[in-house]
């Protein structure tokens, strides 16, 4: 097998020598190792399996484009190794600190520090996929190995970008039937109606915690070998609460989360997946759910996030749904909202931060009087001053870091011109 | 529970057979490195067991030689498998063993996980010639749906192991790979199992090839750098045939 010793020195294309320091963990395609480059330190992703030109093509087109968003959500290749020692590999970034493989979510060995997070997180991987298409490019080896998740603050990094290209194209690296769309795992080609699929299967884990397609049925099954594969997420994909057909179900006992779960979080995200795993999106790509819509049944479903005034745990005030908590079973009460014009109505809260449509950060956040827990105020988190104009028509401004009373009546003009009511 | 204290997702089980000949022939250096090298592999099969959301692996040792005999009498998961040493003595009941396989690879045998299975991988290690009829047990055992999904693989230790016997076992000669010395087979030992439990123990790839052919394609690319390990796909290049054993 084509590893590297430590010390060993590899020629980059773009000329230079990156010094390979010490291995920091395998997988079935390579070896990733710290390495060194002009005194910094740098992860090299190094093959062990063999891979045809068009692949190491792609990498170099997609190194000398860049990554498709200026953040930090891609671990995009940065610098790609001539063909040495029987291989060749790309050097990226170092992940940093604190964060967990999808993987061990699904494993339990990682969990979200909060509901919040957990929605961080399921936002930005919308968002990641939202930056590649936007690029023109397409998954070809999407599933569990390809983010990492800070499970405290829901910060995602998309990583494995060696198996995206442009879309329609093909390098012969096809993902795991799991995680692909049915069309895919019939032989089609990648494209970015294929990746919608496996964004839902990838949220649908991220909040339920088991997989869409695997219940009753499924499990029924004593082998799965690669021709059930087929069936089972390719010509026979069903979803475990398809409406229709009750043939999947998820099982007691075995598909523990996503029996819990399912009542848990709102309604329309229950419908959301209901839509984007029912049997004609399942077999009619182009009328999958896209990023998009995901983010705005996302938001939504934060808008409605509270922490319960009884046992002070998140729960939703989904009047869809439900007006009990989630945890300690207690009504949910919904003393005050802001009726934005483009975000919809976000419920208020002890400690809750208010969020803008899909911003990562909060724009404010309710404070409560340690004295008397019934006087609320909202405290301005965002750069900008706010103007709040009161019901007689005065306007007052309220700088960065400052409070206001949640009085209704008051309507807030946050910066770009988004306007809220306090009802 | 709620939504944040979250319980594992069910996983598949993989099982991995070693089958191994321990008759009297494989006496001494051959056998001592058969258990080392699959003592010294067992941790790193945990270790992708572990790190792998779509299934986990576990072993199943099947040794044979006047007769056969499992190691334990069901399969144990990486993480708690002990290997025993095994020691070398009698004859090469191949026959006995494919019995013995038939009627494990089965869902009311060794392959009654709740949570379903994945397709076992088969490894078989001999180093000579079968001593009993081992023509019926094999066509009875090719009928088994298991062992026709299995991922198949033989090493045959030394030019005295029958390579046709082995690789009607494998259904093809790229399966079947030889080695010559202790060092080879030791690699071979650990490349093969690590390489066939990865691949066997995730959600296929969806389009390319199976996860045979997957295997012995990267086995036989591995082969190509291990001194004295040959197979027909990866044939020994200016080495001699002499077997390098004391
Ligand atoms: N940028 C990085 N910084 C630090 N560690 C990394 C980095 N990228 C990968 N690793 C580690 O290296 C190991 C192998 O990497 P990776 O999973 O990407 O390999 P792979 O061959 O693509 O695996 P897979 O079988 O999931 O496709 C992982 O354990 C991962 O934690
Ligand atoms: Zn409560």
């Amino acid at each position: 097998m084509a590893e590297l010793k430590p010390g060993t020195t590899v020629d980059l294309i773009s000329g230079g020598q990156i010094k390979v320091v010490k291995e920091l963990g395998r997988g079935g395609q390579g070896i990733v190792y710290l390495s060194e480059f002009q005194g910094h330190q740098y992860a090299l992703k190094w093959y062990t399996q063999q891979y045809p030109d068009t692949f190491y093509n792609n990498l170099k087109h997609n190194i000398e484009q860049g990554s498709p968003s200026k953040g930090n959500e891609f671990l995009w290749p940065l610098m790609l190794t001539k063909r040495q020692y029987d291989s060749f590999g790309y050097v990226m970034q170092l992940r940093p600190q604190g964060f967990s493989e999808f993987g061990d979510f699904l494993m339990a060995k990682a969990k979200f520090a909060s509901i919040s997070a957990m929605i961080t997180a399921a936002l930005q991987i919308c968002q990641g996929f939202y930056f590649l298409h936007l690029k023109g490019y397409s998954y070809q080896d999407l599933n569990d190995g390809n983010f990492f998740i800070n499970p405290q603050t829901g910060d995602v990094l998309i990583c494995d970008n060696d198996n995206v290209t442009a879309q329609g194209q093909n390098t012969g690296i096809l993902g795991k039937a799991r995680y692909m769309a049915p069309e895919i795992v019939a032989g089609g080609k990648p494209d970015k109606y294929s990746d919608y699929f496996s964004l839902a299967i990838i949220l649908f884990l991220l909040f339920y915690g088991n997989h869409p397609l695997e219940g009753k049925k499924v499990l029924s099954c004593p082998c799965m070998d690669e021709v059930n594969d087929r069936k089972f997420y390719g010509s026979e994909a069903l979803f475990i609460l398809d409406k229709d057909n009750k043939e999947n179900l998820p099982v007691r006992g075995v598909h523990t989360n996503v029996i819990t779960r399912w009542p848990l979080f709102t309604k329309n995200l229950q419908d959301a997946f209901i839509e984007a795993l029912s049997q004609d999106l399942i077999k009619n790509s182009t009328k999958r759910i896209i990023e998009s819509r995901w983010e705005k049944v996302i938001t939504s479903m934060r808008n409605l996030l509270v922490v319960c005034k009884n046992c002070g745990n998140e729960t939703f005030a989904d009047i869809e749904k439900q007006t009990a908590c989630i945890n300690c079973g207690k009504p949910v009460t919904v003393d005050y909202q802001i009726k934005t014009t483009n975000y919809g109505n976000i419920v208020l809260s002890p400690k809750k931060n208010v969020f803008l449509g899909k911003s990562k950060q909060p724009v404010a956040a309710v404070r409560i009087n340690k004295a008397d827990p019934s006087v609320w105020a909202l405290q301005n988190l965002s750069t900008t001053t706010w103007m709040v104009e009161t019901p007689s028509g005065k306007l007052k401004p309220v700088g960065q870091n400052e409070i206001m009373p949640t009085k209704p009546g008051l309507k807030i003009t946050f910066s770009q011109g988004e306007k809220g009511e306090i009802v | 529970m709620g939504i944040l204290d979250s319980a594992p997702v069910p996983r598949r089980t993989m099982v991995l057979f070693f089958i191994v000949d321990t008759s009297g022939s494989m006496d001494g250096t051959k056998i001592g490195s058969v258990n080392a090298a699959i003592r010294e592999v067992t941790p790193m099969l945990d270790e992708i067991s572990s790190n792998n959301a779509d299934a986990e692996i576990k072993i199943a040792v099947l040794q044979f030689s006047s007769g056969c005999e499992w190691m334990y009498d069901e399969p144990k998961s990486a993480s708690e498998f002990r290997w025993i040493d095994m020691e070398a003595d009698g004859l090469t009941d191949l026959g006995a063993a494919y019995q013995e396989l038939s009627s494990k690879l089965s869902r009311n045998a060794f392959l009654n996980e709740a949570t379903g299975s994945f397709a076992p991988v088969l490894i078989l290690l001999s180093d000579g010639e079968p001593t009993d009829d081992y023509q019926r047990p094999l066509e009875k055992l090719k009928e088994n749906k298991w062992y026709k999904a299995a991922i198949k693989i033989a090493i045959a230790i030394g030019s005295d192991a029958n390579r046709d016997v082995l690789k009607e076992f494998t259904n093809s000669s790229e399966a079947v790979i030889e080695v010559h010395n202790v060092e080879a087979l030791k690699k071979l030992i650990r490349t093969v199992s690590v390489t066939a439990s990865q691949i066997g123990s995730q959600s296929s790839a969806a389009g390319v090839k199976d996860k045979q052919t997957q295997v012995t394609e990267s086995i036989t690319k591995e082969v190509e750098q291990i001194d004295g390990a040959s197979s027909s796909a990866a044939p020994a290049i200016g080495s001699s045939s002499d077997d390098d054993w004391d």
